[in-house]
């Protein structure tokens, strides 16, 4: 019987055959950290540590609270500059190159075969591109920074075939919603999650990496796509075109295989205040909405922009209903202005942000007051996630979100587009 | 290195939600609100503790050394900031025990040295506020000393007992280069 993605890497890092529950150590090929780094570089100076073993492997995007909204968050990115300089961290990406988990694959860290953690959650977005790629927190990336090693536990697989095509209006968010729905916040804890199947093959690479980011919301380890032609032409359009790609055998054994058929599936919504209190939109819809998120590391891309663009086109975003833009980097942003899409989405009333995180982890940029509803293209609704407690958030595709701002209430995408 | 308690014995806090069952899925803005993520001085961070579960908000001024938490499946789902686990050990909290973890929230437990256990299935029919336990980390046995109840968790791997042992990753990592 042959192995799932996961069992192939571990084997391949170890030098031996590896299965499910035992204990590797490993190098990673690079660690990731965005604004946490101020605290990770005060961990690592308390553990006693002076030097970065291979400074070369960190990678340092800032991209939480950029530019900084006070004093406490400014002093911070300085310690990180000093931190940069001091320990000649030679990949760093200052305030507006962009969101690490777009950055990353832009730059040309993820690719296929590498092992990337970060501390962060949805490092697992690597993934898309046939990376190991998972998150992990402080201490571990400051015992990374000092040693070059950690032990890592190699999970169990869990492959996902996707069959059909989607609806128009329907797509990879409102898919990974609808998984999340099916599986729960648990459902695939400490899981590799394999998302297979003639659905993905069709899927662009922005797609992937939206199934990919979200794996984390069920509990995965991490998430995978396996290297495909559209993945090959992504990452030769990023110069990125040498790797060594690591595929799950053919005969691979799951402890489980999902199916999910795209065919029939409407556009979906995660309520508040859980991602996997899913529901399709016709539920929530005429729902009031005093916020429109869109962008971020989830679905800040330009098929995200475009789609969005498309609905946005000609039409007036609801008086009363704030429209807010993220693009997930500085290229993205530039694609956008090319592309016509800001124009659209502008012209409607929208408000372009710079590359970022923004609200959608409550720093700052748009965060809710108590009593307000927001819909988000992000990741998370948590009670208290963009700020206050008393705020609820709902999470949908581009098209989704669009078609909201457009009538100030939850909207169905479809007779948009 | 060796001064480290394989049993553990403590008062309870069983983490219930309204309807007095575990709470499933306590996540990290609740455990940690992100209102307070620029704080990097641990000491600083157990007043936030539980900050933003509803029922919980008053846990830090409740909680004693020494303490030790029940809650159920999934504890620590979402971000990766370990604050929410530096908060507990800010309070003293000696033990966490959960139904299952959230698997970045696992790693930051066992990785900076804060105990926690695995016990599938743990309800709040099982254990109470106020009650005592005994927990064995090398064997994952809880005893809850007033009901004469017994629950199996998950025994500890190797290298979270090396880990726990030598005080946090870190350590054990120097530790494996001499």
């Amino acid at each position: 019987m042959g192995k799932p993605f996961a069992e192939k890497i571990f084997s391949a890092r170890a030098g031996r055959d590896v299965v499910p529950g035992e204990i590797i150590t490993v190098e990673p090929d690079y660690v990731l950290s965005h604004d946490n780094t101020a605290a990770i570089a005060a961990t690592f100076a308390k553990m006693g540590a002076e030097k970065v073993l291979h400074p070369e492997r960190l990678v340092i995007v800032l991209d939480h609270c950029v530019p900084a909204a006070d004093a406490k968050h400014a002093e911070n990115h300085k310690k990180i500059r000093e931190f940069v300089a001091e320990q000649g961290v030679e990949h760093f990406y200052d305030v507006g190159r962009g969101i690490c988990h777009q950055v990353l694959p832009e730059e040309g860290f993820a690719r296929p075969g590498r092992l990337i953690l970060g501390s962060d959650s949805h490092t697992t977005t690597y993934g898309a591109l046939g990376a190991f790629s998972a998150g992990i927190g402080r201490s571990e990336a400051a015992a990374i920074w000092a040693t070059g090693e950690i032990w890592l536990m190699c999970p169990e697989s869990v492959r996902m075939n996707m069959t059909g095509e989607f609806a128009r209006g329907v797509g990879p968010k409102d898919l990974i919603l609808s998984i999340i729905g099916d599986v729960g916040a648990d459902g695939m804890l400490y899981k590799s999650v394999e998302f297979a199947g003639e659905t993905m093959e069709v899927m662009s690479v922005a797609g992937h990496m939206v199934l990919a980011n979200m794996s984390v919301e069920m509990g995965a380890k991490n998430g995978y796509v396996a290297p495909n032609d559209k993945t090959a032409e992504w990452l030769a359009s990023r110069e990125s075109a040498e790797y060594e790609a690591v595929y799950p055998d053919a005969d691979a054994s799951y402890e489980s295989e999902l199916e999910y058929d795209v065919t029939d599936l409407p556009p979906m919504v995660a309520k508040p205040h859980t991602v996997d209190n899913v529901a399709p939109v016709e539920e929530v819809v005429g729902t009031a909405v005093d916020q429109v998120v869109l962008g971020t590391c989830t679905n800040g891309r330009e098929d995200d922009l475009e789609e969005a663009a498309r609905i946005l086109e000609d039409r007036t975003v609801a008086s009363g209903c704030r429209l807010l833009v993220f693009p997930a980097s500085r290229e993205i942003w530039r694609e956008a202005m090319k592309s016509g899409a800001f124009e659209a989405i502008e012209g409607a009333g929208g408000i372009i942000m710079n590359a970022g995180c923004g609200p959608c982890l409550g720093a700052h940029e748009g965060v809710l007051a108590p009593g307000e509803v927001c819909l988000s293209t992000a990741n998370r609704n948590f009670k208290g996630r963009m700020g206050t407690p008393e705020a609820e958030i709902y999470l949908a595709s581009p098209a989704t979100a669009a078609a909201t701002a457009v009538e100030g209430r939850i909207a169905d995408p479809r007779g948009y587009l | 290195m060796t001064g480290k308690p394989i049993i553990i014995e403590g008062n309870v806090w069983a983490i219930t939600d309204a309807d007095g069952n575990l709470y499933d899925s306590v996540d990290t803005d609740q455990i940690y609100h992100n209102q307070w993520l620029a704080v990097t001085d641990v000491a600083e961070m157990g007043k936030y503790a539980f900050g933003n579960l509803p029922g919980w908000e008053d846990f830090p001024s409740k909680a004693a050394p020494g303490d030790v938490i029940v809650t159920g499946a999934n504890f620590g789902a979402g971000s990766s900031r370990q604050h929410a686990v530096d908060c507990f050990q800010a309070l003293g909290i000696r033990l966490i025990i959960a139904a299952s973890f959230g698997a970045i929230y696992r790693r930051n437990a066992i990785n900076s040295g804060m105990p926690i256990l695995t016990v599938l299935g743990v309800s709040a029919g099982d254990v109470a506020t106020g009650e005592n336990i005994k927990a064995n980390l090398e064997t994952g046995v809880v005893e809850n000393l007033a009901r004469g109840l017994t629950l199996t968790g998950e025994p500890w791997s190797d290298v979270q007992m090396d880990i726990y042992r030598a005080g946090d990753l870190f350590l054990y990592g120097r530790r494996g280069l001499q």
